[in-house]
């Protein structure tokens, strides 16, 4: 638990614009320990989703070290898994064959794959679904798909760049909470991009707060909450006290 | 494959006979509702040939200029009778066939080929699309004269007609692609031919479907127009020759002739574009 897995030493994203320089994420350095559940916070613009992106390998830094592994991110790897606000499945494919999706590209074993798909399904709460196709689902459940193709592969590092946050507000916390209870049970690198606090705090060991224009990794806040935690532990003055410091970071409440 | 899970939750008992009822008859008013058009349509086709036999058995319109229905009639029975009938249509669906074959695998396999490859793109996309605006039809008289009175130059008018929707479709629908989508194939470091099969080509299914709708009208219409330019033989021809004859009743047969063959075949295609891209209707 106390190996970094991820470290990031002065993580620089600079766009060449026509009106010049854009500095999308300003001299960022951090260290994530295996088996973390990381969040990323704050408001549009500062740079959460393109530290993200950098992470995944799907976009190059600028300048700066950056490392899973002891192992420089230049590219994808297959043990960093990605989800995306929206859940994209693929229409053509049935559930079951969108969760196998990565086995496929991977070229895993398919015995092996076969039932953990079926596993996956159950422990989202789609068994019985496998044979539909996504457009009969809801949003919801199709997020839940998103959720179990993520972990098909069995990624070490899971990325996720506001998965729930086009979902109505009770359903976002209904997959907060299996969120929570899937990773308690395979305790993976998690690292979460969202704009809302409540939910940050509720989900994290730690949170990174950071703040716009240029993007700047403000300051990172230890969620001291004890595990495994329900929906009740929002009633907890330390929830609210860590909310509302978070709120104050990011300049909120003035 | 006993997989699945119902989408709709069951209506509880209290209501059960209530719902019954109202489904039947929402069952019946579409029925109700599915007739009436139906009737309407065909209503209205009746009318017009009425319209037709008004106007032409009453004199209205000289029988030269449009026949009368029966004449019409009479001249099916004639020239299908003929002995030079069944080589001509012959001649015409080989034609309108491997235009529309060849012009559709050629207009696919540029637009993959332009859509996948940068380099490809840069050299011929400019020219591919200065190409597509001038109309087609203006080659007919010079393909005749290349490839001559038989076959090949019809071929050749229409394969150039289908090609370019083919093209412009596939290269679209390449490119009309989620971007998240793609991120996720690239996270799990999938390679280009991956993309491409599970990703970008069956997304691009339904406008390259549209393209191929688009694909057999245009095949049809260049045999045609490359059989009133220079032929030996086929329908066009056929029509061109009784034309010439003033045998009216005979060409307004071989235009209904080719019009329905024209429309069995595209709703035989709209059927396929129902299978291959049946998540649209999900």
């Amino acid at each position: 638990m106390t190996q970094d897995i991820i470290t990031g030493s002065g993580v620089s994203k600079v766009y060449a614009t026509a009106t010049g320089p854009l500095v999308a994420l300003d001299d960022v350095s951090f260290g994530i320990r295996e088996g973390e559940f990381i969040s990323l916070v704050g408001p549009s613009g500062c740079g959460k989703s393109t530290l993200l992106s950098i992470l995944g390998g799907l976009e190059d830094k600028s300048l700066g070290r950056l490392e899973i592994d002891g192992r420089e991110i230049d590219r994808p790897r297959a043990d960093v898994g990605m989800m995306f606000q929206t859940p994209v499945l693929f229409p053509w494919r049935t559930i079951r064959e969108n969760v196998r999706l990565p086995g496929e590209i991977l070229r895993l074993n398919k015995t092996e794959q076969k039932a953990r798909t079926e596993e996956l399904l159950e422990m989202v709460g789609l068994s019985g679904f496998g044979d539909r196709y996504p457009g009969e689902l809801s949003g919801g459940m199709r997020q839940r798909v998103g959720l179990a193709r993520l972990l098909a592969h069995d990624p070490k590092v899971l990325m996720m760049d506001e998965p729930f946050g086009a979902l109505d507000e009770f359903t976002r916390e209904t997959m907060n909470i299996e969120l929570l209870r899937i990773w308690e049970a395979m305790r993976k690198t998690v690292i979460f991009v969202t704009h809302n606090i409540g939910e940050a705090v509720f989900l994290s060991d730690r949170v990174f707060v950071m703040t716009p224009r240029p993007g700047r990794l403000e300051g990172i806040v230890e969620i001291d909450l004890p595990r495994p935690r329900t929906p009740e532990i929002m009633r907890e003055a330390r929830y609210g006290e860590l909310v509302f410091q978070i709120r104050r970071m990011l300049g909120v409440d003035h | 494959m006993t997989d699945t899970a119902p989408i709709h939750a069951p209506p509880s008992d209290r209501q059960g006979d209530a719902i019954a009822r109202f489904m039947e008859s929402e069952r019946r008013r579409t029925r109700r509702e599915l007739w009436t058009n139906r009737l309407l349509a065909l209503g209205f086709g009746l009318f017009v040939l009425a319209l037709w036999a008004i106007a032409t058995h009453g004199g209205f319109v000289h029988k030269l200029i449009i026949p009368t229905p029966l004449a019409t009639l009479e001249a099916a029975g004639r020239v299908s009778a003929a002995d030079y009938f069944w080589p001509n249509v012959w001649v015409t669906l080989q034609e309108i066939f491997w235009g529309f074959v060849i012009g559709m695998a050629a207009g696919a396999f540029f637009g993959i080929l332009v859509a996948m490859f940068a380099p490809v793109r840069a050299t011929l996309y400019p020219y591919l699309v200065a190409l597509q605006a001038p109309p087609k039809i203006v080659l007919a008289p010079i393909f005749v004269t290349w490839f001559g009175f038989d076959m090949e130059s019809k071929i050749a008018i229409s394969v150039v007609m289908c090609f370019f929707p083919m093209f412009l479709n596939t290269l679209t629908g390449l490119s009309a692609v989620d971007p998240n989508a793609i991120k996720l194939m690239r996270s799990l470091t999938a390679s280009r031919w991956q993309t491409f099969r599970h990703l970008l080509l069956p997304n691009a299914a339904p406008i390259m479907m549209a393209g191929v709708k688009l694909c057999w009208t245009l095949a049809v219409l260049g045999v045609i127009v490359g059989e009133f330019v220079g032929a030996s033989a086929g329908i066009g021809y056929l029509i061109y020759a009784m034309n010439f004859q003033l045998d009216i009743p005979a060409v307004f047969f071989l235009i209904i002739l080719l019009s329905v063959f024209t429309l069995i075949v595209y709703q035989v295609i709209e059927w396929l574009e129902g299978r291959v891209i049946f998540w649209n209707s999900l």
